[in-house]
């Protein structure tokens, strides 16, 4: 079974569809990634997904579960985690604390017991410093644990909400537009880290401008243009696609 | 160093009424009275703070919750003769029960619109106050509040309300301390700080802020139900958007999100106005200009100051 699967999905904004009937599953596994050009619909497939935005016709499935209608926070409970296109970080709270929030939801929701901080509470803030610590490790940013996230540099600050997405090691990874933006030493480490977590078994859909990214670690690539899905296949038939070159160059 | 200056701030706190009497003894109940309305505002400009400065939602509807539970306290105190501590009680859930029926709506609202619905309820409550005669007596106020009684103890005197009003704001301070750190404190600043993306990290923000919001109201009403025990009197102009402005102004000009800041802008700005009572004439004046001072040379706030100075 496929672990999302995406059937027949309608997003219309003041009647323009900007989803326009698009089909996707995605494996257990698997690295797929979403192309095409600005406005046809990328993010707004995303946003359907995750809950921010209703979707006027057709079905989201995770694990074979019907996600429509579902919140946002209640899409990322269920182990679905997003970045934004835009840098996301927290700017108030210390990077540190920024990864904190990621996991500290999956963990318990009473708030009695976060008043009263009982010693199960105590333990499991503990791991997830732990866990913090070495995302920030990962990415490069051990010694800014305490600098708030607002300080940060533009990619300093997506390193972190990247970081900030493993968090609750979550089952599906969707990535909007991760390399936008940030310089081209920064990109091949986060090429690196995608496929690092690919080859653990994670889960993972890309929404990328960056081609070389894109060609380099995708097993899949899924075209959309004006909201509709005009190829699907390995990165090296895509390269050559007939429509992909005319959507992306026009004739 | 820090520790230091809480312990001595506390010695000088408790020890307040001796201090006065030594210092000042022909202004003693003047002084006092000043002390415990600033213990109160205090009170309620943490909660406030609660609201604004934690899940960022700017509420003008504070004045609303504090008159809730100053009426339910006047009303169950003098019609239904219940005691003290149960007035309290009852005033602060009442005035919860409120918060989270308006906060529903409320809470549907983005923002700006969100600060005008709760001015809305604020004005509405004002006006409920004056023309709901036959609860609350409109402008004739409900008067005879008896003095509060904890067991066999009667706060009659002006140096025993100081100390029950000090507690009220420890309590009320170290719930605030309890609120805004740690997991739930982060939650909150999440939720404040960047709202589609705490609900990517699984916060529910409506939950978290309808939470803040009628906690915060709770303790308003608590405090109302206090500031009615002590005057003995509720008359519908103490729940007016003036008082709002006073909040504003402790908040906003001690340091919003701050502890420290909001009781150094609690103290600062209910004494001050008294203080300059020595010159009657330019009494507002000099507050006025003393607020665009801080305004203009510390947007921050006086905690910003503090940190400053501290570093």
């Amino acid at each position: 079974m496929a672990l999302l699967e995406v059937r027949g999905l309608v997003k219309r904004f003041l009647g323009v569809a900007a989803v326009d009937q698009v089909d996707l599953a995605v494996e257990p596994g698997e690295l797929v990634s979403l192309i095409g050009p600005n406005g046809s619909g990328k993010t707004t497939l995303f946003n359907c997904v995750t809950g921010y935005l209703d979707a006027d016709g057709g079905r989201v499935l995770f694990r074979g579960r019907d996600l429509t209608g579902t919140a946002p926070h209640r899409v990322a409970r269920l182990g679905v985690a997003r970045t934004f296109q835009q840098v996301s970080v927290f700017p108030r709270l210390s990077a540190l604390e920024n990864l904190l929030v990621f996991l500290q939801q999956h963990q318990e929701e009473h708030l009695l017991a976060r008043l009263i901080r009982t010693p199960r509470l105590h333990r499991l803030e503990a791991q997830a410093v732990d866990r913090a610590r070495r995302l920030l490790e990962l990415v490069g940013l051990a010694e800014k644990s305490d600098d708030a996230a607002g300080s940060l540099s533009y990619g300093q600050r997506k390193l972190l909400a990247f970081a900030g997405a493993l968090m609750s090691d979550p089952e599906l990874l969707l990535l909007d537009e991760p390399a936008a933006a940030v310089n081209p030493t920064m990109i091949n480490q986060l090429k690196d880290y995608i496929l690092g977590l690919h080859l653990q078994g994670k889960t993972i859909v890309l929404v990328e401008h960056n081609m070389d990214v894109v060609m380099d670690i995708s097993q899949r690539v899924v075209v959309l243009d004006h909201g509709q899905k005009i190829a699907e296949g390995p990165p090296e038939a895509i390269r050559r696609d007939a429509r992909v070159v005319e959507a992306y160059f026009g004739r | 160093m820090r520790r230091a200056v809480w312990l001595i701030s506390g010695i000088v706190v408790v020890a307040a009424p001796w201090l006065v009497a030594a210092a000042v003894p022909r202004q003693q109940r003047y002084v006092l009275h000043v002390l415990i309305f600033t213990a109160l505002f205090a009170a309620l400009a943490l909660s406030y703070d609660l609201v604004v400065g934690h899940v960022g939602s700017l509420s003008l509807a504070h004045p609303a919750f504090f008159g809730v539970g100053a009426y339910a306290a006047a009303i169950l105190a003098t019609e239904a003769r219940w005691s003290f501590l149960a007035d309290v009680v009852a005033a602060g859930l009442a005035a919860a029960v409120v918060a989270a029926l308006v906060g529903v709506p409320l809470f549907r609202l983005a923002e700006h619109a969100f600060a005008v619905g709760t001015l809305g309820l604020a004005l509405v409550a004002s006006v409920v106050a004056n023309n709901w005669v036959q609860v609350t007596r409109g402008p004739l106020c409900i008067s005879g509040v008896p003095k509060p009684t904890l067991g066999p103890l009667a706060v009659t005197t002006l140096p025993a309300f100081y100390w029950l009003a000090v507690a009220a704001l420890v309590a009320v301070g170290l719930l605030y301390k309890g609120l805004t750190t740690f997991r739930l404190g982060r939650a909150f600043h999440a939720v404040r700080d960047n709202e589609p993306l705490a609900a990517a990290a699984g916060i529910d923000p409506l939950k978290y802020r309808l939470v803040a919001f009628t906690i915060a109201a709770g303790l308003a009403g608590g405090v109302g139900a206090l500031y009615v025990h002590y005057l003995s009197v509720m008359c519908p102009e103490e729940m007016t958007v003036a008082l709002t402005v006073n909040l504003l102004v402790i908040v906003f000009l001690g340091g919003v999100g701050s502890l420290r800041g909001v009781l150094v802008g609690a103290v600062l700005f209910t004494a001050l106005p008294e203080v300059l009572r020595l010159a009657p004439t330019w009494r507002l004046v000099i507050y006025g200009c003393l607020l665009l001072l801080v305004v203009i040379r510390s947007p921050g706030g006086i905690e910003s100051l503090l940190r400053r100075a501290s570093r």
